[in-house]
């Protein structure tokens, strides 16, 4: 059995660690990875993929965690990601909710899943992350190590099943 | 006058719009297919170790980022003093298996995701069906082949350089690390994936599959967006065949006459210019020879077989001249077969996969070469969308100091614009409306090209679609998103 199958998470980090605040994402595994979390397998992604359909079928549970230039009043959002034919055309990236969407329709396949996203502010061609963006990663960081994340996918979990 | 704009073709590839100037009678006046993002690129990379471009250079693009990574590592070899065929041949067969499975996955994506709603649902067909969640409900065994080609192709990227983007396999002078038994096993033996095989097999279904919508739909397919133009694309440096990693430059005009006579890719500079235009970042190569306005070429898969003598492997040969017959063995300047092109070029890489997979030499410790030092390198190879230049100088410090990089969709500028013309002249024009159908007529024109405007942010919030209608007061008076 390949090992990602005994983990019951997976969280996809998406970004560009070249491009500022869209490597919000990477740097929210790399701090995870940096502190040693073990309960999920993770995945370094510039882009969503459609064979990322396929990926989430060894999994229960996925969370997307991604920069965002939305207005966060939290600086980060954590939300349940509902499966959908969202498409945008000609871009070779999918939506998480499409790869939801494909996983189901493909293969039967019914993850729990959500999103995080975290608010950046800057998106050009550097390294590092803003100030401000960063204090969001810690943030985020905090809501996720303090195991409210858990206790909300719980929630969430046992209203859907109401 | 109204003024159209279709706004952005996403972030995710840069930003793109496309403006149709319409005058009081809808008469198109003038398009344009803008790039409006400037990368910077180029003056990012000044003042890094050359030996850092190759791994650099990566974040151009999410989906070629190995692309972008060899042909700075082809540049990065002359610095330190080696030529192409310097390279030890396990690391050129290293390199080249890299570059198959990149081309190879960058296809089938193009194919299944971008390319198969349009075809099996029709251009004209509501924006909710025309997608690849569509085709995974109405075509379920064509999807997940679709996925498992991608994922194939994804599989050797990550073999060689570790992850599936951004990975790491060339050094100067040569490769990283070898191929194990265990890895060329995983490819060959179907117990965890489906072999090169079966990538081959449904590589020639796919190739059938699209030859009986040729014949379904070819009055459509013959004048959509057909034009003339010039055709580019490297050939073997022995024979003139197909070749995707190293050989001399080749373009065609739009008649078949020889424009570059096989030239050494290191001589490009005294053959093309690059213009400039005020209402896009991107910019405009030509052939000095010829001009700015003549001298243009479309890059890709059209292109490469335009100008190739043949292909080396069987199947794809096979294929090529059935291609060829299609236009009686003439050149081919109809924008929608570069689908056709684009897969019989997937079916070659399949075949060189095999060939290359079943090679001792990539099991081999020889690895890296070294030579005499150079100020300058040059690195051209063809990418999955076409020819890609990176030209680097260095000083003694070892600090790159000039960076000159020539990206295939920058080729196909004019082309794609010339696409969005004819589709403005032939489906817009005179008509008192824009529908859902036309527009999707502008995309579907673009996206033969598989356009990479450079890859860029993306970020949540993102709108991937913005229709702007703007009338000749500069007034907007439609507006649609998508």
């Amino acid at each position: 059995m390949n090992e990602n199958v005994e983990k019951k998470y997976i969280i996809f980090g998406i970004g560009n660690s070249g491009r500022q605040d869209d490597g919000l994402g990477w740097a929210f595994l790399d701090l995870l990875n940096k502190n040693e979390f073990k309960k999920a397998s993770f995945e370094y992604k510039y882009q969503l993929q459609i064979e990322d359909a396929e990926l989430i079928c060894n999994y229960n549970t996925v969370i997307f965690v991604d920069a965002s230039k939305n207005e966060l009043i939290k600086g980060y959002n954590f939300y349940t990601c509902k499966s959908s034919n969202k498409h945008s055309f000609s871009t070779h990236a999918l939506l998480p909710e499409t790869i939801l969407y494909l996983s189901e329709h493909l293969y039967d396949h019914k993850p729990k899943a959500y999103i995080l996203e975290i608010q950046g502010y800057e998106w050009e061609l550097k390294s590092g992350l803003t100030k401000t963006a960063s204090e969001n990663l810690n943030k985020a960081i905090e809501f996720f190590n303090q195991k409210t994340f858990l206790k909300h996918i719980k929630t969430e979990h046992d209203k859907s099943h109401k | 006058m109204k003024k159209l704009v279709i706004d952005p073709v996403t972030r995710v590839e840069g930003h793109g719009k496309v403006t149709i100037h319409l005058d009081e009678n809808n008469k198109v006046k003038d398009s344009f297919f803008h790039i409006v993002e400037f990368r910077g690129f180029e003056r990012f990379i000044q003042g890094h170790p050359y030996w850092e471009a190759p791994v650099l250079v990566q974040r151009l693009c999410g989906i070629c980022p190995v692309s972008h990574h060899l042909a700075a590592a082809k540049a990065i070899d002359q610095i330190v003093g080696i030529n192409p065929e310097d390279l030890s041949l396990p690391a050129q067969k290293i390199r080249k298996l890299l570059h198959f499975g990149q081309v190879f996955q960058s296809h089938a994506l193009h194919f299944f995701y971008l390319a198969s709603p349009d075809l099996l649902f029709g251009v004209n067909a509501d924006p909710a069906k025309r997608n690849v969640a569509e085709v995974a409900i109405e075509h379920l065994d064509l999807a997940k082949k679709g996925i498992l080609m991608r994922k194939f192709g994804q599989e050797i990227i990550k073999t060689i350089a570790g992850k599936r983007i951004h990975g790491i396999s060339a050094v100067p002078g040569g490769v990283h690390k070898k191929i194990t038994l265990q890895d060329r096993d995983y490819f060959l033996n179907s117990k965890d994936i489906p072999s090169i095989d079966a990538m081959i097999n449904w590589s020639k279904e796919i190739i059938e599959f699209l030859k009986g919508y040729h014949d379904l739909n070819k009055k459509w397919l013959n004048e959509f967006a057909k034009y003339p133009s010039g055709h580019l694309g490297l050939v073997n440096k022995e024979n003139g065949f197909l070749e995707l990693y190293d050989g001399n430059l080749r373009a065609l005009d739009a008649d078949g006459e020889v424009i570059l006579n096989d030239i050494p890719s290191d001589d490009y500079i005294q053959y093309f210019n690059e213009g400039v235009e005020k209402w896009s970042y991107l910019k405009f190569p030509y052939l000095k020879d010829l001009g700015k306005d003549k001298g243009w070429n479309r890059v890709g898969p059209l292109a490469r077989l335009n100008v190739c003598n043949g292909i080396e492997t069987p199947f794809a040969e096979e294929e090529r001249i059935i291609f060829k017959l299609s236009t009686n063995g003439k050149i081919n300047n109809k924008t929608m077969y570069s689908h056709w092109a684009r897969l019989i070029e997937m079916l070659y890489c399949a075949e060189m996969m095999k060939k290359l997979l079943n090679d001792e030499d990539i099991l081999s410790n020889d690895l890296v070469r070294k030579g005499e030092r150079r100020s300058e390198g040059i690195g051209i190879i063809e990418a999955p969308r076409g020819t890609l230049i990176h030209h680097y100088e260095v000083d003694n410090r070892d600090r790159i100091t000039r960076c000159n990089l020539i990206v295939s969709t920058t080729h196909n500028n004019e082309p794609m614009n010339q696409a969005v013309k004819w589709v403005a002249n032939n489906v817009i024009s005179g008509e008192p409306k824009i529908t859902e159908g036309m527009l999707n007529q502008v995309e579907v024109a673009i996206r033969a090209y598989d356009p990479c405007l450079s890859c860029a942010t993306h970020a949540l919030g993102q709108m991937p679609l913005h229709v702007t209608l703007i009338d000749h007061n500069g007034e907007h008076i439609d507006e649609r998103k998508r």
